[in-house]
């Protein structure tokens, strides 16, 4: 380990660490807006969730690199590649839980609402998807984090990210480097993590006293799919 | 199918109208079978009767989160399908036994959701519902909370002051007090007869507690299991002339007890009874010749203290006072006129005199009655009584077979 390596090559970092949160947090959010509608849909006709799930899951099993690949004839060595790989994989991870965050909206709070008058729009915004909202914002965390640390991979084929960091330090023989990429993929991935919490905690005020982590057993989060996506 | 006559609401017309509604399932159950039932203004009607016997389904038609099959359903005079559900749902407060409160609003907001939805601004609406909190027996400062912070009664609460933020006429209660304990429930439904008597809302209260259904009921609609009405009337004639078997079986075995909560102390004849001042003494108690002295505070307090047998002064000293020698509890009173004659049974069932101690509003005696004067004024009653359901029963029959059943509205 070199530390002096760390101060003299600092905004070259910083530069990695900005490219690199950029696709990470980016594309999450893009899957969340296409989450959204195609949960609403899964979770009111209820056989399009089954296969819709399957779909998903057989994408999510593509190795990223094969995925990046396969799209550079469309789009060529570009971020538009890594946004849209990246868009695919969080969509695995935040769909399922838009779908359980909706389904989890107890029976009697939805008929409550209907007999009161709300039309099915007005009961979809200003109900279901606020007391949705822990859970979907718990499948925003995985697809966060999980983004972050795959950006990385996007170096392979040339678009900037810590992972510059990885190849260049492998091909070096300079573990340092490797050291530093590893450490500020892991920072984000944490930064990001507790904006989100932060982000969760402001939107469900209500939530708060209660049993915080209502909406987020553990079937929902899906923590363990994460790391397979790393390696 | 006994169907029995009754006037309608404060102005004698109905506010809710069934006419031939079926609401048969697509897999063939038949929830609601060729129901006709009106329900009157400013009334509280109860359906009543086991799980799956169609009660729900009736209650749900009437704001189409269920629609019939087959008939119509009338609210004031207009058939509901003709509307648009929305709008007629937040005329319609709704009151479930899950509560439905929202959990992400605050007590104050959940009540003023239809008033919002009904275009109010929202200070408004929160004034509105401060308001509420207190009609229903709440403290306004509750109204910052969630509801996950209330206990069940308080939430339960809320959902009614929720379903009358609007003021609608009209108020649906599935199942309302079922998921409190017994306490909690016995409040709740004092409170709704407290505000049913102020505000007069026509009232349909889903129930399979027949309790319930003759405590807080202006009218009973007992079902059959498989939707149909077995008997349709006011609590006290349920009681006292169940349609057939099912009824009474429905109904209880003590039918005849509780029907006695219905009849007023008003015309029990009552005697001056062995009433002494804890100041008398013995000798003069033993005077009386009476086996059981109801002892008072004094000559000008006469709240009652408690029963002195008078085999337990005989061998006392003369001179004692009453007050010094030990007096039996004599359970309960019972206050002549307000109290009904259950409450009078169960006061002299109670005593250990077997003499029933009537007071006044003040807890003063005004007298007492055996059980042979209670007897003496429950047959009273109950002949009166009779006779007002036999005639309003033949009056029924008359009008069912003389003219259309819509001739009769």
């Amino acid at each position: 380990m070199m530390w002096s390596w760390i101060p003299s090559n600092w905004s070259e970092i910083w530069e990695l660490t900005r490219e690199n949160a950029f696709l990470g947090i980016v594309s999450p959010l893009i899957g969340l807006a296409i989450s959204l509608p195609l949960g609403v849909v899964a979770a009111r006709w209820r056989w399009f969730y089954p296969p819709t799930l399957v779909f998903v899951n057989v994408i999510y099993a593509i190795p990223s690199l094969a995925l990046f690949i396969a799209l550079i004839p469309a789009f060529g060595l570009t971020d538009t590649t890594v946004v849209i790989g990246l868009t695919v994989f969080s969509l695995c991870v935040i769909l399922p839980n838009v779908v359980e965050g909706l389904r989890g909206v107890p029976r009697p709070v939805k008929q409550a609402a209907t007999a009161m008058g709300y039309g099915p729009l007005r009961r979809l915004i200003t109900v279901e998807l606020p007391l949705a909202t822990p859970v979907i914002i718990a499948g925003l965390r995985v697809g966060v984090v999980s983004s972050v640390s795959l950006a990385s991979v996007g170096q392979i084929i040339g678009v900037s990210s810590l992972g510059y960091l990885f190849i260049d330090g492998e091909q070096r023989d300079f573990p340092t480097e490797i050291y530093v990429g590893l450490f500020m993929v892991i920072a984000l991935a944490v930064v990001c993590d507790l904006i989100l919490v932060g982000v969760r905690r402001a939107l469900t005020p209500w939530a708060s006293g209660r049993n915080r982590a209502a909406g987020e057993r553990p079937r929902w989060v899906l923590t363990q799919r994460a790391p397979a996506r790393v390696s | 199918m006994l169907w029995d006559a009754f006037a309608g609401g404060a102005e004698g017309r109905w506010l809710i109208t069934f006419e031939g509604v079926t609401k048969r399932y697509p897999d063939g159950t038949v929830a609601v079978d060729d129901l006709d039932l009106d329900v009157p203004d400013g009334k509280t009607m109860v359906l009543v009767g086991p799980s799956g016997c169609g009660k729900t389904t009736t209650l749900r038609m009437i704001n189409r989160l269920v629609e019939p099959s087959e008939g119509r359903i009338l609210l004031n005079g207009d058939d509901i399908r003709q509307q648009d559900p929305a709008r007629l749902r937040r005329g319609i407060g709704y009151v479930i036994q899950q509560t439905g409160l929202f959990p992400h609003r605050t007590v104050e907001d959940n009540i003023a959701t239809v008033p919002v939805l009904n275009g109010w601004r929202r200070a408004k609406a929160r004034a509105r519902a401060r308001e509420l909190l207190t009609t229903v027996g709440l403290d306004p400062a509750l109204g910052k909370r969630y509801p996950h912070q209330l206990s069940g009664g308080q939430q339960q609460r809320v959902g009614v002051a929720r379903a009358l933020a609007a003021d609608p006429p009209v108020l649906l209660m599935d199942e309302p007090f079922s998921a409190v304990d017994p306490v909690v429930r016995g409040q709740l439904q004092e409170q709704l007869i407290a505000l049913q008597n102020e505000l007069r809302k026509t009232i349909v209260l889903v129930t399979h507690d027949i309790e319930e259904a003759i405590k807080v009921g202006d009218i009973v609609a007992l079902y059959h299991p498989h939707g149909t009405l077995a008997q349709l009337g006011p609590p006290e004639r349920l009681l006292g002339a169940p349609a057939d078997d099912y009824v009474a079986g429905f109904v209880g075995f003590d039918r005849g007890i509780r029907r006695l909560s219905f009849f007023r102390t008003d015309g029990l004849s009552l005697s001056a009874g062995p009433v002494l001042p804890a100041t008398a003494t013995a000798a003069s108690a033993l005077k009386t010749g009476e086996p059981w002295i109801l002892v008072v505070g004094g000559e000008e307090d006469l709240t009652p203290r408690g029963w002195v047998p008078a085999d337990r002064l005989a061998g006392l000293d003369a001179d004692i006072q009453l007050k010094d020698v030990a007096a039996d509890s004599f359970g309960h009173t019972f206050t002549v006129g307000d109290d009904s004659l259950r409450a009078a049974l169960d006061a002299a069932v109670l005593s250990p005199a077997g003499v029933a101690i009537g007071v006044d509003a003040g807890g003063r005696v005004v007298g007492v009655a055996s059980f042979d004067q209670l007897r003496a004024a429950v047959q009273a009653a109950q002949v009166a009584q009779d006779a007002v359901d036999a005639r309003e029963i033949l009056d029924a029959q008359a009008a069912q077979q003389g003219q259309s059943p819509g001739a009769t509205r």
